[in-house]
């Protein structure tokens, strides 16, 4: 589970070397990195809906 | 051309702080502390883009030059660098973050609207703006008040064409003023850059903004969102004057609005109708219905000849006073006092050869409106 | 935008030299109609790919006539053209035929040729569809350009269309709008799962997903982005025909609705679909510029996760355009946080090409000069961008000519330029003659100098203090505007370059072979130029050694 975080993150971030992304596709399944992506996003809406409540006061 | 310099000039000058008025090449500085919060951010925006797209275009312009295929370059075949990446990535989110924090900060001022001075409800019409002084029984509407012809082109066009208008909002300086916004049609801006204050006003909303200004002065702006066929002709000017001289004012406007309010008891003469119903059908109706109530179909329908109109009294007033549900005529119970509806009444059946003879009291409206 | 029209007999031109495949039988037994009928029933991949290309031109020259309309009436202070009821029709059809007519229908097209030819595929997945969803366009923007000849005038309202002056004060027409921009929402769903079903199902043996060329992979991700948000468009205008015409109030405030969700909704589509407008940008500028460099793309891993990451994001900024409607402040600071760090990753691909270029062995072809114009001047409009993201400096951008300026720059010399890179760069393949160079570099100079004429000056304008959507402007904005009418009318007639350069190119020039630029790697560089109407139909072997590894 945890490389296909990462990979993740590093789609977020915009970063991503060619040896994962061998990794990554000759191993992992499509919907896997689906289901991860839509939870680290939702994830990161609700971090970022936290700061922005925390900012507000 | 010497237009790069001006540029330069003006830059410069603003962002040392030096000037308080607007230069015509950037924004404004305007003249309350949260315009020069907003101006500051601005500029500090504008020079880290400066300074990121003078290294990025710099690279890349040498590396143009510097690897043509022409001069026999030979391409290297290097196609990742992961620290360099993640190196290029960190920079712009310490940026990013470092732009966020005063961005919230001044957001957070701007959003505060609390323990105001002074409260003004503005409400956008198509297309003219009504301003009414909560509690002080002072209300008026502040339309265009550039000529057809300077439009047209055929007079002299003004040092303030299109930014001018027959009564301005008069505001002091120095106190924390709230402005309440609505729409009593489509959804209009009320933006002045001088004042950084740009809020929609939206039917069926009431937004909240507010503004504390330094210098008195006289400062212009316009509707900001597209709200029908003469959004570009319906502009701001806020008068902000010491606080002596507001009060002077407001005691002004208070006993003209006394007065008014005593007309509406006496009988009022044709000929006097007539002359008030000229002023208040051009600074309101004119806009739709044109200035010799010819009307402009298919949204605005003509008032000169319309037989409908010259048949039935009571319909015209309905029309008037309750507005035309699903269409764009508004109802002015509210934003028209009982003198300016008879009047204005009155005047549309008789002008432009309507000549109906009928002579429509103050009196008899405002029972009408408050039945 | 027309390419040679592929030979009508395809005996002819059988594929012998498609990659590894052996010569092979063909199907061309069916009779194929002739004249009108042939292109009425076409459902060849290259034939409608053209027919999209072709349309879209077309388009761009309507919408482009309509600017020009805005322009000269904004060349001097005051009302002299047109009225300005006139002009706001203007307004909104020049952006409602630019967006959904010229640029979408461009990528749509590219798509069509290329994406088959780039993964080995035969033609599309769903062929018929295909011929549909391209035939619906023309019937839904003749019904939208008909509504300019109806009693009150065509829709007035903007592009955006905010409720309540597109619902209740709208003008009659505005029911056939709505039907219009359905129509053309359903082509572009369609096209769209045509798109994901080639892509996903027709690859060459062999051909993996990461050994995509970009165009394909922005592609698949945009595809994906038109499947999720043309739906919400619907329902949006759904509601407004509703409100129109059945009584409803959704977005009517006296009978308690709220014109506020109308624009949530609308930017709820209308983020992602600017996105849908640049990504398949991206792919193009993405082979261009290695090809001209000679040299892999720099970060193609990155490049493929930033694009989905960015696909997914783009769901979460729609709000930064309402920061003046009154949002809560904890709404306006999750959007603009938002609306920042959705940079990033688009930064991120700037430098990615930038880094390119870097020690490689470049050259300037015309479909080179318009990529490297694509990543200075998208990167303009991405700065003004980012200073847009900043929500307290917004309150003074918004709804000005900043804004104008900001998303020109990011759909001229952005989507625009790129559209016109591709075609430039694929020209020699489509009709096996390059494009002449001294007419392109002609084209390109003058776009380059027409763009920034028109757009440069639209900043100031806009922080001087001059709203947009307007047919008249106070006197400080004279000088901006007198600036920018001279060069869209520049860029506009410039723009008929482009026209001759294709219609030279369609009738002859210099011969192109099967690989048209030294540098080009991807398979549609193993097909002949022209490429026979019927390519890959025995499936090509995909050699890794072309992927970008």
């Amino acid at each position: 589970m945890w490389p296909v975080v990462k990979s993740v993150l590093a789609a977020l971030l915009g970063v991503q070397n060619d040896r994962q992304r061998q990794h990554d596709f000759s191993t992992g399944k499509p919907a896997v990195f689906i289901i991860v992506a839509v939870l680290v996003t939702l994830i990161f809406v609700l971090l970022l809906a936290g700061i922005a409540i925390f900012a507000a006061g | 051309m010497r237009l790069p310099w001006r540029w330069l000039l003006s830059v410069t000058s603003a962002a040392t702080l030096s000037q308080a008025h607007a230069s015509s090449w950037n924004m404004p500085v305007g003249v309350t502390d949260i315009s020069r919060d907003i101006f500051g951010l601005h500029m500090t925006i504008f020079w880290v883009c400066v300074v990121i797209g003078v290294i990025v275009f710099g690279v890349m312009f040498y590396s143009l030059f510097r690897y043509r295929h022409s001069k026999g370059a030979k391409a290297a075949q290097f196609h990742e660098h992961t620290s360099v990446e993640v190196l290029w990535t960190a920079i712009p989110i310490l940026i990013l973050v470092g732009m966020a924090v005063p961005a919230t900060a001044t957001l957070k001022n701007m959003y505060d609207t609390s323990e105001a001075d002074l409260d003004i409800m503005i409400t956008g019409q198509q297309w003219r703006w009504r301003y009414e002084y909560l509690g002080e029984d002072v209300a008026f509407t502040s339309n265009l008040s550039t000529s057809r012809e300077q439009i047209r082109g055929e007079a002299e066009r003004g040092e303030h064409y299109l930014l001018d208008v027959d009564e301005p909002l008069v505001l002091p300086i120095n106190r924390k003023v709230r402005f309440l916004m609505t729409s009593d049609d489509v959804i209009h801006s009320w933006w002045v850059p001088e004042l950084a204050v740009k809020q929609d006003t939206i039917p069926g909303f009431i937004n909240e903004n507010w503004v504390q200004i330094n210098e008195p002065g006289i400062y212009r702006g316009q509707c900001a969102e597209l709200c029908g066929v003469n959004h570009g002709f319906m502009p701001i000017v806020v008068h902000a004057m010491e606080e002596a001289d507001y009060e002077i004012w407001l005691a002004e406007r208070k006993e003209a609005a006394e007065q008014e309010a005593m007309g509406v008891d006496r009988e009022w003469a044709l000929e006097e109708l007539m002359a008030r119903g000229e002023t208040v059908y051009q600074s309101i109706c004119s806009s739709c219905h044109q200035s010799e109530g010819q009307g402009a179909m298919p949204a605005f329908p003509a008032l000169a000849g319309n037989e409908q109109l010259i048949d039935d009294l009571d319909w015209h007033l309905d029309r008037i006073i309750n507005g035309v549900s699903g269409a764009a005529m508004p109802a002015f119970r509210s934003t028209l006092n009982p003198v300016e509806i008879a009047s204005v009444v009155t005047y549309t059946r008789n002008a432009w050869g309507n000549d109906t003879g009928d002579v429509v009291q103050p009196a008899a409206v405002a029972e009408l409106i408050t039945q | 935008m027309a390419p040679k029209l592929p030979p009508q007999h395809s005996l002819q031109h059988s594929s012998t030299a498609v990659a590894g495949g052996p010569s092979q039988e063909h199907h061309a037994h069916v009779a194929h109609p002739k004249g009108v009928m042939r292109w009425l029933l076409t459902t060849n991949h290259k034939e409608i790919g053209s027919l999209y290309l072709i349309f879209s031109l077309t388009m761009f020259f309507v919408g482009g006539i309509f600017a020009l309309v805005v322009r000269a009436e904004l060349f001097q202070p005051g009302l002299q053209l047109v009225e300005p009821e006139f002009f706001n029709q203007m307004t909104t059809m020049h952006g409602l035929i630019m967006v959904f007519a010229a640029v979408m229908p461009a990528f749509t097209g590219l798509a069509n040729w290329m994406i088959p030819l780039q993964i080995g595929a035969p033609d599309m997945a769903l062929p018929r569809l295909n011929n549909f969803s391209f035939w619906l366009l023309p019937i839904a923007f003749t019904l939208l350009l008909s509504t300019l000849l109806m009693p009150g005038g065509g829709p007035n309202f903007g592009w955006t269309f905010y409720a309540p002056l597109s619902t209740t004060y709208a003008p009659a027409s505005t029911t056939f709008f709505i039907l219009a921009l359905h129509i053309a929402g359903i082509s572009s769903i369609l096209g769209a799962i045509n798109i994901i079903a080639t892509i996903l199902n027709m690859r060459a043996p062999g051909m993996r997903m990461m050994d995509m060329p970009l165009f394909v992979w922005t592609w698949l991700i945009t595809a994906f982005l038109l499947i999720a948000v043309m739906p919400v468009l619907a329902g949006v205008i759904t509601m407004m025909l509703m409100d129109i015409n059945f009584g409803t109030s959704f977005f009517d405030a006296a009978g308690g609705g709220d014109p506020v969700l109308f624009q949530h909704l609308f930017w709820f589509f209308g983020h992602p679909e600017v996105y849908i407008m640049i990504l398949p940008a991206f792919g193009i500028v993405s082979a261009i510029i290695p090809t001209f460099a000679r040299k892999p793309l720099f970060g193609y891993a990155s490049m493929v996760y930033a694009t989905a990451a960015i696909a997914l994001l783009s769901f979460l900024v729609w709000a930064h355009h309402m920061f003046i409607v009154g949002l809560p402040l904890t709404a306006e600071l999750f959007f603009m946080y938002s609306t920042m760090l959705i940079a990033v990753p688009t930064g991120v691909k700037v430098f990615n090409w930038v880094t390119t270029l870097f020690r490689g062995s470049i050259s300037f072809e015309p479909p080179m000069l318009f990529a490297l114009a694509f990543v200075v001047l998208f990167t303009i409009g991405g700065f003004s961008g980012l200073m847009l993201a900043i929500a307290p400096a917004d309150f003074q951008y918004h709804d000005t000519y900043f804004v104008v300026a900001h998303f020109h720059y990011v759909l001229v010399p952005g989507a625009i330029f790129a559209i016109m890179a591709g075609v430039y760069y694929w020209l020699p393949k489509w009709t096996g003659h390059y494009p002449n160079e001294r007419l392109a570099q002609c084209h390109f100079w003058c776009s380059i100098i027409g763009v920034n004429l028109t757009f440069f000056p639209m900043h100031f304008a806009g922080l001087a203090g001059m709203p947009r959507r307007i047919p008249d402007y106070a006197l400080q904005f004279a000088d901006f505007n007198l600036l920018s009418s001279i060069g869209a009318f520049f860029f506009g007639a410039s723009q008929l370059l482009f026209v001759l350069v294709v219609v030279l190119c369609v009738r002859g020039g210099q011969k192109a072979p099967a690989k048209a630029w030294e540098g080009a790697v991807d398979l549609e560089w193993s097909v002949p130029s022209p490429a026979p109407l019927h390519t890959f139909e025995t499936p090509p072997v995909f050699h890794r050694a072309q992927s970008h590894d």
